[in-house]
């Protein structure tokens, strides 16, 4: 996992950070540079597990996760994350190529906040994330 | 990183996800129809499309879509895999990789209506052995996984003005209209809801707001910025299903009262009677107490104040008189207290220690880890570098002064090697994420040369520095490929030879004394060394009538431009390569060697340092200087008689080492040192091995210790120096020079580049 300093262009002080959760390195890559450009600080894990891992010790403003993943994917994320208190609120959106009403209904039971569809509008992206870090 | 870079990574994704995909249909057509290689094929085609679409690849993800739609009704049983879909699917595949190759732009889109209608067919049960029952069923779901929608992207269009994607006007009048009532709640907010994208989205599908409820309205006091209070009653068009409305209120749940036509408003929900508002108000209660001694008093007396309009902003922010006047004093005043008791009672669950602290981190005992850094690691292990030397520096001092055998020196000894292997390890990585690839390697050259290959690993969990292992991949690879194609005999080779006819690899690693071994081990037809042998002298690598030792024979497979494979296959035998591991694996100061028994098979062992950071060096005396010659160049040390050395003209010896003549370096002569010894047979000569130009003897007076040295780059501190690869400070604290072997070789043995600084 690797951080980005954000870049220069948003001085704002409370600089919203995320944790982006994916598999794929190219929607890894991309994600990155969709966000640090709209100034987020953006961490990064490969599947549900070393999020998991890495959530136990550090804190982010919301959480940002594939479905279809190796290991733990994301439901199995969510679901571990909501059972303990550190971020039994944190604000977790789903980021997938899944769309069945099925899928967002699990994710929604299992503590989802919400759920884009991929291929992602960075703008729309990146106004969700706002909004839900509050 | 820009967009094209990424794209890169996208491209080497498809590629990977074809492999899988193919893999996966061949054993399929191999006859395994189990879940997980459905599973396989239908995750890569899912990979391309995910990619593709990002990418804006329409044609690739139009085509993916429909691939992926016919694999996962395979994957459901919605449809037969038969022999007959399994070769369409071949061929689908195949198109895709077409597909993937235009979106590269090594090629021209292909033409692939005629397959994806076949695909459709084959969803509605157009391949022939397909009952059609079966195929109307999966026709018509289809439709519905079409038609799904989006949630928050569609809520989000009208945010940031995406114009196009607001929905037509909605014009037809013949169903009637109905109305929805709808209030959103505090927990919505609280949650991450927008109640303003949800009545935007009404909007875009043809509501009009036909009321806004406001009789929930409290007084100022009474006001809590974060609660709704509205209720809103939106007309809909007819033609607007109930469906389509409940959806954009998929993710609210609870958090929005919703209501049809004649229904009742939904009732106002305060947020005060949500559990999560509680757990907030407690949270914000225990944040907000030391700042403020009596909380409970404070809100009282703000309410009794009366806060004008101009009340300060630190009243709003106050978790108290956010809930003044919809809970009672009371709720607030318990709330602190809640929270504390709490915190700490989750903290002694997880961890009865007495000190029990209402640190939330404390109540994860799982394993915890922290993320560093790399350049700082790289700091700290360098100055646990520096440390070692200092240490050795002083304890020459002390020992010249006579106190070779205090205490406290054996124990700062013994503290500064546990740091500097801790600081070591922190660099450590297990190997398995080498191994770890080459199950696909395998499966890669399976298919392409028809050998199937069983690996074995052994000692995965051994760990070396991470820049070891990230460049021991490149050859480790390069050593796989060449014992498939060279080592391993095809199947009928195998079962001519009395051996099972699916081969054997095997990786083995292991510390040993201060480096890991890795062991690639195959058991294939061994390394024929008359063919070797022969191809070395047609290629002029050695002359005809060299007398070579088998070792060395096999060591000619190392030597640059050597190839023995009789055609060159697509995996490997380019006549690059073994020449490149070689030099590959020196580079990370290791070393490479050879057993081979033929017929049995071939074992590679790659001798590893645990980390870069420190070199194993001899050190030798030459004159007044003290030289470091990196140990991967050593092959052995001796000292000559007489009557092994030849005089060359007049400036040149050459030393006989069995049967084979080296030229004899002086180290003395070419760096300018005073007062070395002339004569090889009274001083010691080291046989060194380069890069290029073969072996060499560097003459020296004699070796004095063989030890680990830290390197210290000549260039940053200085500048560069020719024939000298770096620094290093020895433990009595002199500075001394590091050789390197290849130039010092290169411009020793060719004249006219005699330009070596001492």
């Amino acid at each position: 996992m690797e951080t980005n300093q954000p870049s220069a262009q948003d001085a704002s002080s409370s600089q919203v950070r995320v944790l982006t959760v994916d598999d794929s390195a190219s929607m890894r890559a991309l994600l990155r540079a969709a966000l640090t450009s709209s100034g987020f600080e953006v961490e990064q894990a490969e599947d549900g597990q070393e999020a998991l891992e890495w959530l136990a010790t550090n804190e982010v403003d919301v959480v940002l996760t594939d479905i279809n993943m190796p290991r733990l994917d994301g439901f199995g994320l969510i679901e571990k994350l909501r059972e303990s208190a550190l971020h039994a609120e944190r604000p977790i959106l789903v980021l997938t190529t899944e769309s069945s009403d099925e899928k967002k209904m699990r994710a929604k039971n299992a503590g989802a906040t919400g759920w884009i569809v991929k291929p992602f509008d960075a703008a729309k992206l990146t106004a969700a994330l706002r909004r839900v870090a509050h | 990183m820009n967009d094209d870079d990424i794209q890169q990574i996208f491209f080497v994704e498809c590629e990977e996800a074809l492999e899988a995909t193919e893999m996966g249909l061949d054993a399929c057509k191999a006859g395994t129809h189990d879940s997980e290689t459905i599973n396989a094929i239908f995750r890569g085609v899912h990979s391309i499309k995910g990619g593709a679409g990002a990418f804006g690849h329409t044609a690739l993800a139009s085509y993916t879509h429909c691939f992926e739609n016919l694999l996962g009704d395979i994957r459901e049983d919605k449809v037969a895999l038969t022999p007959q879909l399994t070769d369409l699917l071949l061929l689908a595949c195949d198109l895709l990789r077409n597909h993937v190759e235009a979106a590269r732009g090594s090629g021209d889109i292909p033409d692939d209506t005629a397959l994806m209608e076949k695909l459709e067919a084959a969803r509605s049960g157009g391949v022939e052995t397909i009952e059609t029952s079966t195929g109307e069923i999966t026709g018509d779901s289809i439709g519905d996984d079409l038609d799904l929608d989006l949630d928050l992207d569609a809520l989000l269009d009208d945010l940031t003005g995406d114009a196009g994607a607001t929905s037509e006007p909605q014009a037809e009048d013949e169903a009637p209209s109905w109305l929805v009532h709808l209030r959103p709640h505090a927990a919505a907010l609280d949650n991450g809801g927008e109640p303003l994208l949800w009545l935007r989205e009404l909007a875009s599908l043809g509501g009009i707001c036909e009321a806004c409820g406001q009789a929930d309205i409290p007084g100022l006091d009474g006001f809590d910025t974060d609660q709704g209070y509205f209720a809103w009653t939106f007309r809909m068009p007819g033609s607007v299903a109930r469906e389509d409305v409940a959806e954009i209120f998929d993710f609210a749940g609870e958090d929005c009262g919703l209501s049809y036509d004649n229904d009742p408003l939904p009732p106002l929900k305060l947020r005060a009677d949500t559990p999560a508002a509680r757990s907030n108000a407690a949270k914000e209660a225990s944040k907000a107490e030391p700042a403020t001694n009596a909380p409970v008093d404070k809100a009282k007396d703000i309410r009794t104040a009366a806060p004008a309009p101009e009340a300060s902003p630190a009243s709003t922010a106050s978790p108290a008189s956010t809930g003044a006047g919809i809970a009672p004093p009371a709720a607030s005043a318990v709330a602190p207290d809640k929270a504390e008791t709490n915190s700490e009672g989750q903290a002694q669950e997880s961890k009865p220690q007495p000190a029990a602290t209402s640190n939330s981190a404390n109540s994860n005992p799982a394993t915890q880890s922290v993320r560093i850094d790399l350049a700082k690691l790289d700091r700290l292990i360098d100055g646990v570098g520096e440390l070692v030397i200092a240490q050795a520096m002083l304890a020459q001092r002390l020992e010249n002064e006579n106190f070779a055998h205090i205490e406290e020196l054996g124990l700062l000894d013994t503290l500064i090697r546990d740091i500097q292997e801790h600081a070591m390890a922190f660099r450590a990585q297990p190997i398995s994420s080498v191994f770890g690839r080459v199950p696909r390697l395998l499966r890669e050259l399976g298919s392409n040369t028809g050998k199937h290959v069983k690996l074995e690993v052994f000692g995965e969990g051994t760990e070396l520095d991470k820049t070891v292992i990230e460049r021991l991949s490149e050859p480790m690879t390069h050593l796989i490929r060449n014992a498939v194609d060279h080592g391993i005999e095809g199947p009928e080779d195998r079962k001519a030879a009395g051996k099972n006819p699916e081969g054997t690899l095997t990786l083995a690693a292991e510390q040993k004394a201060g480096r890991v071994v890795i062991h690639i081990k195959d058991d294939g037809r061994g390394i024929n060394r008359e063919k070797v042998l022969a191809k070395a002298i047609e290629n002029g690598i050695v002359s005809e009538d060299a007398n070579l030792s088998d070792d060395e024979i096999c060591q000619l497979i190392f030597a640059p431009g050597f190839s023995t494979a009789a055609e060159v296959t697509s995996v490997s035998g380019r006549g690059v390569g073994m020449d490149v591991v070689k030099s590959n694996v020196r580079d990370l100061g290791g070393r490479i060697t050879i057993e081979s028994v033929e017929g049995e098979g071939t074992t590679f062992s790659l001798a590893l340092p645990l980390t870069l950071a420190i070199s194993d060096g001899m050190i030798v005396q030459s004159g007044d200087l003290s030289l470091v010659v990196p140990l991967t160049h050593v092959i052995e040390s001796l000292r000559p008689s007489p009557e092994d050395l030849k005089g060359v003209g007049t400036q040149r010896t050459m030393l006989n080492v069995r049967g084979r003549f080296v030229p004899v370096i002086s180290l003395g002569a070419v760096t300018g040192a005073k007062g070395w010894i002339d004569d090889p047979c009274k001083g010691v000569v080291v046989l060194v091995e380069t890069e290029g130009h073969g072996q060499a003897a560097l003459m020296v007076d004699l070796i004095t210790d063989q030890r680990q040295f830290v390197i210290k780059s000549l260039d940053a501190n200085f500048r560069t120096v020719d024939g000298v690869a770096g620094a290093t400070i020895l433990g009595n604290g002199q500075v001394s020079l590091i050789v390197d072997v290849d130039h010092m070789v290169r411009a020793a043995v060719s004249p006219s580049s005699l330009a070596i600084a001492a």
